[in-house]
């Protein structure tokens, strides 16, 4: 609890959240106005796909800079230091701090679409089940990524390595993962698709896209080939739960292994 | 009331009578072999008993009126396919009949000038297939008139088999495997429906001179999905329809000679799937934007197939950047899309799976460097794009604004609500 406060306290005096809050807010707002033309039953489906297809552009950004600028404040400040010398370990410092981010980013981010619902009642017919599996997708994927910002955070040593290894894993995730995968694409067999699915899944937008579209209904696994039957081996909420897991399991590890108590600007 | 009863007083009424029914639960199934009206109250059920179809229409000039029919045989092992309400004659009238545990909902044997209209089907879900039928089944059926029909959730919405010069208007189908299924139809039109979440929008085969017109194909999304199919389905006129958010807006295979003329096809993932196989297509003032990929010729190049017609291609978006010197809307110079997917497409089925991916446009550009690419299409008249409204970049202004207010005067107090430690406390 003393971390939550502490970590609400050092948010709501930077620029960071408020900017995050700002973009969603602006780009759910204008999605909403552009959506006034769908059909009341069915618009709310096609505005969530689109809200998803646009936010998933900021968010995975947004909260590795919110993770890792969180982290690399406590070795500016040297609070990280003070906090060690304590009866605090390193992974228990991070374990204590990640729950902090993650109440902090995800309160806001939560309260935002309650009230976005609200919103949304007057124009399209709702879904709340479809709903809440948009939500959850946005929290698994803003958990990911906070937990990659905080690992960026707790090794790097300067503001500048912070920005590149934040830009690069964006840029990896977005970019890079899928394209090495279309590469391998033409000797995907039945024999090695589902290690071909491991990798796809492994990338968590996919994941988290996966889960949303099906999830909402409006992806079809309908007559599935025999090869694409091996591809989805498990349900897309294992797949998500998977990914979720893996990235939170390596960040971790990664942050508690590598990290540099001292950092400068 | 005993089945026997209503079917009783069925018997008992003179040709061209009308009854009027009770709100509530008469049992079925009923047979009706002279012309007359049933007109039920708000909440009058007629409910089969499960062994075949819960009202068999035998005379003609029959009219059924506001009911809810239930209950007809599910069974896929007898000589027939049940349905809630089995018509097999002419120049009846179904309207505001609502259908719910139905092998098929509305079946048309052999059954012409027929109206049905203002109905209300729905079945057991998308994924169920084999267990249940259609919402309105049109078998060897001609000149009968569907609008207004709501259906969900069946196998597919409206089926249509040697079913020739129907009409279709305004009917609103989603959530079933394809939305509209023609096989071996011809001289059909069909306006202003609307397909969504569909396994396929409609699915065209083996059927020749349809119109389609002014209808919508939306979120007919997943891995085989598509808005309008055309499989060896000739000489069509595809007219004023969107096709918006679908895996492949158009999928054309084995099809000659269709005009695909001022449609909007936006924001597929591939605007246009045509199949080498195809000829003699022709698309004309098409607005195609913010596809993932705008159209993709599979199987090799497929031969006259038009971009253009009188001198009047389609519009391409602001992604294809055009010059327009003379203003006469039309593009200063030809577009030609080179594409590398193509292949990859063809071959492996997961491609599908990466369309949404930004990672394609790398693809594209690193395989363009290396001179893989095929030219997809080639539009020697191009539109020039429609100019869009600015209310989008209008919001972003505005909330830039709000965001710099918020960091230059009111953080301040923001800090101080939420946060009780602001920097002047």
């Amino acid at each position: 609890m003393h971390y939550i406060w502490k970590e609400w306290k050092e948010h709501i005096r930077g620029k960071g959240l408020w900017l995050a809050l700002s973009i969603i807010v602006l780009i759910s707002i204008s999605i909403m106005l552009r959506s006034s033309a769908l059909s009341f039953d069915k618009g709310f489906y096609i505005l969530m796909i689109n809200l998803f297809d646009t936010i998933i552009y900021f968010i995975p950004i947004l909260c590795l800079f919110i993770g890792a600028f969180s982290i690399f404040q406590e070795k500016e400040q040297k609070t990280l230091i003070m906090l060690l010398t304590k009866r605090d370990n390193y992974s228990s410092f991070l374990l204590r701090k990640s729950f902090g981010l993650y109440t902090v980013v995800l309160l806001p981010l939560l309260v935002w679409f309650f009230i976005y619902l609200l919103l949304l009642k007057f124009q399209f017919q709702l879904d709340v089940k479809a709903y809440l599996v948009f939500i959850l997708a946005l929290v698994v994927m803003s958990l990911v990524f906070l937990q990659m910002g905080a690992a960026i955070g707790s090794f790097s040593r300067s503001r500048m390595q912070i920005i590149g290894c934040t830009i690069f894993i964006w840029f990896y995730f977005f970019f890079l993962h899928d394209f090495i995968l279309l590469s391998f694409l033409p000797d995907v067999t039945y024999e090695n698709v589902k290690l071909f699915s491991v990798g796809y899944f492994l990338n968590p937008l996919q994941a988290v896209r996966m889960f949303l579209e099906t999830g909402m209904g409006v992806y079809s696994f309908g007559h599935m080939s025999r090869l694409l039957e091996a591809f989805m081996w498990t349900k897309p909420v294992f797949f998500l739960l998977g990914n979720l897991v893996v990235w939170l399991g390596v960040s971790f590890g990664t942050a508690t292994f590598l990290n540099r108590k001292e950092g400068y600007e | 009331m005993a089945a026997e009863n209503l079917q009783a007083m069925i018997d008992s009424m003179k040709e061209g009578a009308v009854l009027k029914l009770e709100d509530k639960t008469y049992e079925g199934n009923i047979v009706i072999d002279k012309p007359l009206t049933l007109i039920g109250a708000k909440h009058t059920v007629i409910k089969g008993d499960g062994t075949g179809n819960v009202i068999s229409v035998r005379a003609p000039r029959v009219k059924l009126k506001y009911l809810t029919v239930t209950g007809s045989s599910m069974n896929r092992n007898s000589s027939e396919e049940y349905a809630a309400i089995k018509v097999y004659t002419n120049n009846n009238l179904i309207e505001h009949i609502t259908v719910r545990r139905s092998f098929h909902g509305i079946y048309l044997s052999k059954a012409h000038h027929n109206i049905v209209r203002y109905t209300n089907i729905k079945g057991i879900g998308k994924g169920e297939i084999a267990a249940q039928g259609n919402g309105l089944h049109i078998f060897y059926a001609k000149n009968n008139l569907l609008s207004h029909n709501t259906i969900e959730g069946t196998r597919d919405g409206m089926f249509f088999d040697y079913a020739n010069k129907n009409k279709s208007y305004d009917n609103n189908i989603s959530n079933t495997r394809y939305g509209l299924h023609y096989m071996y139809s011809d001289g059909n039109t069909f306006k202003r429906n609307i397909f969504t979440m569909n396994t396929g929008g409609a699915a065209v085969m083996n059927s020749n001179n349809l119109t389609l017109e002014d209808n919508q194909f939306i979120v007919n999304y997943g891995n085989q999905s598509f808005g309008l199919l055309l499989l060896q389905a000739n000489d069509n006129h595809i007219e004023n329809n969107l096709f918006y958010m679908n895996q492949r807006g158009l999928y054309i295979d084995q099809a000659t000679r269709n005009l695909v003329k001022n449609n909007r096809i936006i924001q597929n993932q591939i605007g246009i799937e045509l199949w080498a196989s195809s000829q003699a297509q022709v698309f004309t003032l098409n607005r195609i934007s913010d596809n993932t990929i705008p159209a993709v010729t599979i199987g090799g190049n497929g031969e006259r197939n038009d971009w253009s017609k009188a001198g009047f291609g389609n519009d391409w978006s602001s992604a294809f950047p055009l010059t327009d010197l003379n203003q006469d809307d039309i593009g200063d110079f030809p577009i030609t899309y080179y594409s590398s997917l193509h292949q990859l497409i063809e071959d492996q089925e997961l491609t599908n799976l990466f369309l949404k991916s930004t990672a394609i446009s790398i693809y594209e550009k690193i395989n363009a460097t290396q001179n893989n690419e095929e030219v997809m299409f080639k539009d020697p008249h191009p539109l020039m794009p429609v100019k869009r409204s600015h209310t989008f970049v209008l919001w972003i202004g505005i909330g830039l604004l709000a965001a710099v207010g918020i960091f230059a005067k009111g953080r301040q107090k923001l800090c101080i609500t939420f946060g009780r430690n602001g920097r002047n406390t």
